[in-house]
């Protein structure tokens, strides 16, 4: 998807750091590569570069489990990440789609973050110190090995969900968290909309502790996993992830009955553990869907407004294409919606006035994905966005025409 | 900036703002001089009151006009010269924009000017069922603006994070007088600036309002305090709870020292001879308290502590934390001054920092008393001394470094919650490589080129000096 005239795969960040460092003197635009899992995001670019793997840069480079922090290059999997924490009872709580390939370095870049948002927010606040080389080829780090630290300004943020227009990534620290003993998720067939924001507002106040709340409409969950087809008559599923031990997700799953049973509402469906897996997978992907899972022409569009306005926003949707496959990490106001290219400028406007926000997630091959079309106008702060990419990225190499683009830099 | 210079943009900010707004006489200033880091001073040029966002864009557009700096201050309760006026300048006092505009708990949200002190807000909340999470000791005082710009913890970041974790959105006042609104819902289409407001310290931008994150109140809590005869074997139990998977809420660590400035102040009922006294409080679903109750206090019995208790009731619950966020305020009554310091190692490094401490304690003759948020690795030693008697400030100053240099040997860093400010300046090329801080100021440049935000702090001048005007 990237117009590679060739591709290195440097085996330190000396050599990384060497190989940006001559681009930026040649000019030529510079591709950072992680897994490829998330290509579809961001602009297409137009002009030809030099892709820069991450694959040489995967080791693990410290991981004192007892103070849940690891440290390893940019380029392990998600995977690898997993196994080497799960070895010692621990996990990242951040859903990242196709782990056997995505990497570390990569979900930063694009600020991952999936259903389990809801509880245990984005990969942001997990990330408490890197490594990264600029667009002149400079290495410098940030943050520390330690959960809590106010020295110095936080670059770490700053580079999270930055897309590689900044510098790319070469090894990242992580905060990590106990893994939960048992997970579960229960679904509800919603009969209506107005039931549907009645229940969200409800679990607002519920006395569990939801990892997500998730509203599953369209085709795409036709055949949810595990759940099987939506009852006749309702308009979507609302499924709540827990996590914890074995007696607090089974009080917390009698409790969401309780709660839900007041309101005439009941849990269809309970999937505990590995029975909930295929569901969490297909939560965790929906942003990303591969080719075969996404209409020709329709494209991924990741709505932010308000958790209040989620409702409202996935009948917005549905008015304008009454087939579209939606989901929403409704507790975040995160609304994922599979809809056609075409229809991207017109809702766009519609979430920027009440201030919300719309970009395009996921373009498959075939859609228009200009900058103007997969980010829309440029955000508040543009001004500071623009002298940011000019004193890291003097050139303007990273990432050329893909997300931040910095005209005029002198 | 030259006094010259100061009076017609004193007659400017009256004019605008109105007399009654601004302060310019040497008498006025003098209480602006420092904050809670007194060991450094400097008069501003003139104070003002601004009550709304659009007076704060007047005042930074007058002042960029007459190349004046500028120094944002909220309750001036910061412990590291942060609201220090380096160099004089005008400071910005937030603490008449004291509104709280919304609470939209549909939305888990709360939307209030930066002057609001924290513990305003928990008590406009009280009985909804939600809560603002960061409670850093100073909250009686202490502003969200504050809060923000120190990216503030308190004993519940253990569990539930730093501000940053619960700021969704921030107005904000630029370097040029433009007001910028990041929020509350977020735009992938650009950079995280709010992440990287949150904790810049007034340099980049001077918040006006804060779009805060509520958090539901837990069903129900078990504090508990144990005793143990030993600080290792407090710092041991800490250390092996965090490894055996449990997540309290907050683990809180008090010595001896402390242990009797508290008791002669609230007379909790601590016992004297206790070495050390770790709170430690597990909270959610009280399905699962029982059962993390019950591994805590086994984990603490192994480690000999000598007794395990619960408090009674939520009364109890409440002069428990209340003994600890006043701790450090209760150290008046062992002597005449005190200087606290704020330093984080590796949650495992725990044991050793604080056996450093008092071997660093004794080297210098100085007394150090401890609390610490145990479970995050940060501690706060607090250094007794007389300021009349300028040897032991001396040995003091000397001390307080050792102990920091001794958290970056450690793994750790200088400051967890209070910032660099003025303080730790020299500290900051220790803790960083050349690089690093050439991309810091490369940030802080894209805000500010003129560097007329709160100047002289977070970042070291180039040549290493730490002042500058």
């Amino acid at each position: 998807m990237l117009p590679l005239s060739e591709t290195v795969t440097p085996a330190d960040r000396n050599e990384l750091a060497d190989r940006v460092r001559r681009a930026a003197e040649q000019g030529q635009p510079v591709y950072p590569l992680g897994g490829g899992t998330n290509l579809a995001y961001g602009a297409a670019p137009s002009e030809p570069g030099l892709g820069l793997s991450l694959a040489g840069l995967e080791r693990l480079v410290d991981y004192p489990a007892r103070d849940l922090t690891i440290t390893v290059e940019a380029g392990m999997t998600l995977a690898t990440l997993a196994e080497h924490l799960a070895a010692e009872g621990q996990q990242l709580p951040v859903d990242v789609p196709y782990p056997d390939r995505a990497t570390v370095g990569g979900a930063v870049a694009t600020g991952a973050g999936g259903p389990r948002q809801y509880r245990w927010g984005t990969l942001r606040d997990y990330v408490i110190g890197l490594s990264a080389v600029d667009g002149c080829g400079t290495l410098f780090s940030a943050g520390g090995r330690v959960v809590k630290n106010a020295a110095g300004y936080d670059l770490c943020r700053l580079l999270t969900g930055s897309l590689g227009s900044l510098a790319v990534i070469v090894q990242v620290t992580l905060m990590v968290k106990p893994r939960p003993q048992c997970s579960a998720l229960a679904a509800c067939p919603i009969p209506d909309w107005d039931t549907a924001e009645h229940l969200l507002a409800g679990l607002v106040r519920t006395q569990t502790l939801p990892s997500a709340i998730e509203l599953l409409a369209g085709p795409a969950w036709r055949d949810a996993p595990s759940l099987g087809p939506l009852p006749a008559g309702a308009v979507a599923w609302l499924a709540v992830g827990f996590e914890g031990t074995d007696a607090e997700v089974r009080w917390m799953l009698a409790r969401l009955r309780a709660e839900w049973g007041e309101t005439g509402a009941t849990v269809a469906a309970t999937l505990l553990d590995r029975q909930a897996d295929p569901l969490w997978k297909a939560l965790t992907e929906f942003r990303q869907p591969g080719p075969e899972r996404i209409a020709d022409g329709s494209c991924a569009a990741e709505i932010r407004v308000l958790p209040g306005h989620v409702v409202e926003t996935v009948r917005r949707v549905l008015k304008i294409d009454g087939i579209a496959s939606i989901l929403a990490h409704a507790g975040n106001g995160v609304v994922l919606a599979h809809i056609p290219a075409a229809a991207v400028a017109g809702l766009r406007s519609a979430f920027r006035a009440s201030g919300g926000s719309l970009v395009v997630a996921s373009a498959p091959a075939g859609t228009t994905r200009d900058v103007a079309t997969v980010w829309g106008p440029p955000p508040g702060g543009w001004t500071v966005m623009q002298a940011l990419k000019c004193r890291f990225d003097p050139k303007g190499i990273l990432n050329r025409g893909r997300f931040l683009v910095a005209d005029g830099c002198r | 900036m030259i006094a010259t210079a100061t009076i017609p943009l004193l007659r400017e900010l009256r004019r605008r703002l109105g007399a009654e707004n601004v302060l310019g006489a040497p008498s006025e200033l003098v209480v602006y001089e420092c904050d809670g880091f007194t060991i450094e001073k400097n008069r501003p040029d003139a104070v003002v009151f601004p009550r709304s966002t659009e007076q704060v864009s007047e005042v930074v557009k007058l002042c960029a006009r007459y190349g004046a700096s500028i120094v944002p201050r909220g309750a001036g309760t910061s412990l590291a010269g942060g609201c220090l006026p380096v160099g004089g300048g005008v400071v910005v006092m937030l603490t008449r924009m004291k509104r709280i505009l919304t609470i939209d708990l549909r939305n888990r949200m709360a939307v209030v000017e930066a002057g609001v002190p924290n513990l305003e807000l928990s008590r406009a909340l009280a009985g909804s069922g939600f809560h603002f999470a960061p409670d850093p000791s100073s909250q009686t005082a202490s502003t969200i603006g504050g809060n923000v710009a120190t990216n503030a913890g308190g004993p519940h970041t253990l569990k539930y994070g730093v501000t940053l974790n619960h700021v969704l959105g921030l107005e904000a006042v630029l370097a040029d007088g433009s007001v910028l609104q990041i929020g509350p819902v977020p735009d992938p289409a650009g950079l995280d600036l709010l992440g990287v407001l949150v904790g810049s310290e007034g340099t980049l931008a001077i918040v006006t309002k804060v779009w805060v994150r509520l958090t539901p109140n837990p069903e129900d809590y078990r504090t508990l305090r144990a005793i143990f005869t030993s600080v290792d074997d407090a710092t041991n139990a800490i250390s092996d709870i965090i490894a055996a998977g449990i997540l309290p809420a907050a683990m809180e660590l008090m010595d001896q020292g402390i242990i009797a400035a508290v008791e002669e102040a609230y007379r909790f009922g601590f016992p004297l001879d206790a070495k050390a006294i770790a709170v430690i409080e597990v909270d959610g679903p009280a399905a699962g308290l029982d059962e993390q109750e019950r591994r805590v206090e086994t984990i603490c019995r192994r480690w000999n502590a000598r007794e395990v208790l619960r408090a009674a009731d939520p009364r109890q619950r409440e002069l428990l934390w209340k003994c600890r966020k006043m701790a450090v305020g209760a150290v008046g009554r062992l002597s005449p001054s005190y200087c606290i310091q704020d330093g984080v190692v590796p949650r495992t490094r725990l044991p050793h920092i604080l056996r450093r401490i008092a071997e660093i304690g004794a080297k210098h003759r100085v007394r150090i008393v401890n609390v610490a948020h145990a479970g995050d690795g940060n501690v706060h030693p607090i250094l007794l001394f007389d300021e009349r008697d300028r040897d032991e400030v001396a040995r003091v100053l000397e001390a307080g470094r050792e102990v920091l240099a001794e958290c970056i040997a450690s793994g750790g860093s200088v400051t967890a919650e209070h910032g660099i400010g003025v303080e730790k300046l020299d500290f900051m090329s220790r803790l960083f490589a050349p690089a690093d801080l050439k991309a810091m100021r490369r940030l802080r440049e894209a805000f500010d080129p003129a560097g007329r935000l709160n100047p002289g702090k977070l970042l070291p001048s180039e040549c290493g000096a730490s002042a500058q005007t």
